[in-house]
């Protein structure tokens, strides 16, 4: 008989994020107002997941770190524009956060400011958001990013090679069956031709347990506990168990269920008594030496079930917006107006294209759910209405800017 | 002379309206008016519609004390053994409702005769269109006709086949001259393999009436090639505008607009739109293109787009009420009419008043009217692009088209157009 294997240590990684949503800005809003988001929807689901969410988990996970003196963390990754949405609406949210973060037990991960799919169209602009946020999580939470994931785990060797030269130690991806098998997405690996930055892969069925089929009725495993799951996890061989998930599911997304906390309360406690352990991304990044490579030359996402990025470029309307956005980048830069540059960046947020997803079935489902707009294509609508305006404002400064020199 | 005594019949009135039908119905009604002694009947009708010189009626107000007096003495033959019509006509869709079996029904055709007071609360339901089209026309028909034998009246008007039924129970009823005008065709909406029950409907209101008078040339040669109606009894008349109070907004941006305003169907031809749009912006992009309405080809037409890459400069505004059509109007520079079928086009006029050249479909109505409007087959959406380049370029072409759709405007009423009518009049009671 083999003798029972030493626990593999659970890093737990959460997404912090709200996109602006905008409004049904209508043709004859073009030129008129240059304002394209909608603040009172905005400010309501923020107060509204702040309540069911932020708040009361923030405080949760704050008391299971320090009741665990040390063994237990976490990993929080926020983008600059939910932080931006708790400074205005609720700063209570973000005392919060801090206080979880002042316990020691949670690492702050690097992303782009706004959430966005630069990654994909261009490395500049990739790069000052992943800057801009960096500046953003020191001015806010005064820690330094040291691993890099990227919006909605978009990953490809390219975008390992760049996170790299930006300094990054580690990045998260999602495990895509194939470039690698599912058994080894508990080993630490690197992409062709890197030579500092490991990749943590996303372990989907433990990921997914939680955060997807934990309320399902019609999965076999339900209902789960605490039990089982930790039995589940000591089952595992390998370097390490990356679950990773929106911190909105807690609360909100999936999670409408009192028993949550209780979960997790008894998932932790269980867990330490076993002996086992948690690790940060860069813990694991220090600890665990790389055992093989990935090579992901077309890029994956951790969505749908293609795991590509087709959930926000995948149709016409998709494609066209992400285009044109991406493709005035030069002549929004050039006009050195930081608040249209600004308003700009938000259009690039991903939810947006998001909105725009007509597909059908389950994944379907889930877009509606998000939507503020009744159909995709009012949202497609909406979008171009509102970048129209932004290329009327960006001309116009720089028509008049052309007249200065 | 004695006054001449005229029943209309109509189907949509303001403020029930959808599109020309019923503001050209109206608009007629007012002019001849003045110079006929005229009763209108429709299926319903809103208690504080103005009458403006006529007598106006509604089907649904009714009663069936009212019919009483010819209840016994009329019997009608028309589809009295008919229980089921399968038809529906949504203007907002190209396709008629595929034409299900014709059900014999269990009824006495005596009793087919008679209105019932569900038959009435029908034709005061809401829609004025819907799957239930083919029994308010049938019901409308009979309420029609009884009502007729109790009043007295020279001529019967009727426009467009959901009253030509009824147009043609009245005259066999009276024996009273009958004239059918025809503001669209089922060749307009579904193309020139259109058949079915709206077709046979046209052919017979046609084939019985002693007068056609279809709203142009244009579609004057349709009722007699498509139809096969006798060219001697078609007698076209254009439609008239009714003035409107012009203004011009400030420029919000520097691009020129160019406007589609229309139904998103196939007859309206928005796809030869969006394909103009992408030619006119290859040589001139500093322009932006509207598309204004709704219909069954909106999501079709925005994926093309979006695939096309005209996102960001052809816009959707969706259905607009007449107040941000006017606002639409006053920013637009260039309207443009592609339509595959177009009887008249109402709205090219309405454009016209705002002082705005047109380029227009050479299968279209107005086209006759402005006379120096562009124009081109609309399929041929390489001159309808270069006109449209022309007249964005060429402040001289602009100036000189606009011009002559002010004075073709000023011809363009609805005293003219009732003149005319009058005329088909007299010579059926002379």
């Amino acid at each position: 008989m083999m003798a029972a294997s030493p626990l593999l240590a659970p890093c737990i990684c959460f997404q912090v994020h709200q996109p602006y949503r905008l409004t049904s800005y209508d043709f004859f809003q073009i030129g008129q107002r240059s304002y394209y988001e909608d603040d009172e929807l905005n400010r309501r689901v923020f107060s509204k997941v702040a309540e069911k969410c932020y708040l009361p988990a923030a405080q949760f996970f704050r008391k299971l770190i320090e009741r665990s003196e040390g063994r237990f963390r976490i990993a929080l990754s926020f983008t600059g524009l939910v932080l931006e949405q708790m400074a205005d609406y609720r700063p209570d949210v973000l005392d919060s956060f801090c206080d979880l973060i002042a316990t020691g037990g949670v690492e702050v991960l690097g992303e782009t400011y706004y959430h966005s799919l630069a990654s994909l169209y261009s490395f500049a602009e990739f790069q000052r958001q992943i800057n801009l946020h960096g500046a953003k999580v020191r001015e806010v939470f005064g820690v330094e990013p040291r691993v890099f994931r990227n919006t909605e785990f978009i990953y490809s060797n390219r975008i390992a090679t760049e996170v790299e030269s930006l300094g990054f130690r580690g990045i998260l991806a999602e495990g895509v069956p194939w470039v690698h098998p599912h058994s080894e997405a508990n080993y630490l690996v690197k992409a062709p031709g890197t030579k500092a930055v490991k990749i943590l892969l996303r372990n989907s069925f433990l990921s997914d347990d939680l955060a997807f089929r934990f309320t399902d009725k019609a999965w076999k495993g339900y209902p789960l506990n605490a039990a089982d799951y930790c039995e589940r996890l000591a089952g595992m061989h390998g370097q390490l168990l990356n679950i990773f998930m929106d911190f909105e599911t807690i609360g909100e997304h999936q999670w409408r269920d009192p028993g949550t906390f209780r979960f997790w309360e008894e998932f932790v406690s269980m867990y330490l008594e076993r002996g086992g352990e948690f690790v940060s991304p860069s813990m694991a990044v220090a600890r665990f030496e790389v055992e093989s490579d990935y090579d992901c030359s077309q890029p994956t996402s951790w969505a749908e079930s293609e795991r590509d990025p087709s959930a926000w470029i995948g149709n016409a309307m998709q494609k066209e917006a992400a285009l044109k956005i991406h493709g005035i980048e030069q002549a929004v830069m050039e006009t050195g107006d930081p608040r249209l540059i600004h308003s700009w960046s938000k259009l690039q947020c991903s939810d947006h294209f998001h909105y725009m997803n007509s597909r059908v079935g389950s994944d379907g489902l889930a877009h509606r759910y998000l939507s503020p707009f009744e159909t995709p294509y009012d949202a497609y609508i909406y979008f171009m209405n509102a970048l129209a305006d932004l290329q009327i404002r960006v001309d116009r400064i720089n028509i008049a800017r052309s007249f200065l020199v | 002379m004695k006054r001449m005594r005229v029943l209309m019949l109509g189907w949509e009135f303001p403020p029930a309206i959808n599109g020309g039908l019923g503001v050209a119905c109206h608009g007629l009604a007012k002019a001849l008016a003045s110079q006929v002694d005229l009763q209108v009947l429709v299926p319903q009708i809103d208690r504080d519609v103005p009458r403006d010189g006529f007598e106006l009626r509604g089907a649904n107000e009714v009663t069936l004390q009212d019919l009483a007096v010819t209840e016994k003495h009329y019997r009608y033959e028309s589809f009295s053994e008919v229980e089921f019509i399968p038809v529906s006509l949504d203007p907002y869709t190209s396709e008629e409702a595929p034409l299900k079996k014709i059900v014999p029904g269990t009824k006495e055709w005596v009793e087919f005769s008679q209105t019932t007071s569900e038959d009435i609360t029908l034709l005061g339901n809401g829609d004025l269109y819907g799957d239930d089209l083919g029994m308010k026309v049938i019901q409308f028909s009979k309420i029609a006709a009884k009502l007729a034998l109790q009043s007295d009246f020279d001529l019967i008007h009727a426009h467009d086949w959901m009253t030509w039924l009824a147009g043609v129970e009245v005259k066999r009823v009276t024996g009273k001259p009958l004239v059918v005008h025809l503001h669209a065709s089922q060749y307009d909406r579904a193309g020139s393999d259109a058949r079915g029950w709206i077709y046979d409907l046209e052919k017979i209101g046609m084939t019985e009436a002693d007068r056609v008078i279809p709203v142009s040339h244009y579609t004057g040669r349709v009722v007699v090639s498509h139809y096969g109606i006798e060219s001697a009894k078609v007698r076209p008349i254009h439609n008239g505008a009714e003035p409107v109070s012009r203004y011009r907004s400030r420029r919000r941006f520097p691009e020129k607009v160019v406007l589609f305003l229309g139904r998103l169907t196939a007859q309206k031809g928005p796809e030869f739109f969006l394909e103009i749009a992408g030619k006119v912006i290859e040589r001139e992009p500093a322009v932006r293109f509207v598309m204004a309405g709704k219909g069954d080809k909106l999501r079709q037409l925005i994926e093309t787009g979006a695939f096309k890459g005209l996102g960001g400069r052809f816009h959707f505004t969706g259905f607009l009420a007449k107040e941000k059509v006017n606002e639409l109007l006053s920013m637009t520079d260039v309207y443009c009419m592609p339509s595959v079928s177009e009887p008249f086009g109402l709205s090219a006029l309405e454009a016209a008043q705002f002082g705005i050249p047109a380029v227009l479909s050479k299968q279209s109505g107005v086209a006759e009217v402005l006379q120096g409007a562009l124009k081109a087959d609309y399929w041929d959406t390489n001159l309808m692009a270069e006109h449209i380049v022309h007249l964005i370029r060429d402040g001289e072409l602009r100036d000189k088209v606009v011009k002559q759709a002010a004075i073709d405007i000023k011809a363009a009423t609805w005293d003219a157009a009732a003149g005319k009518v009058m005329s088909v009049y007299h010579e059926l009671l002379s």
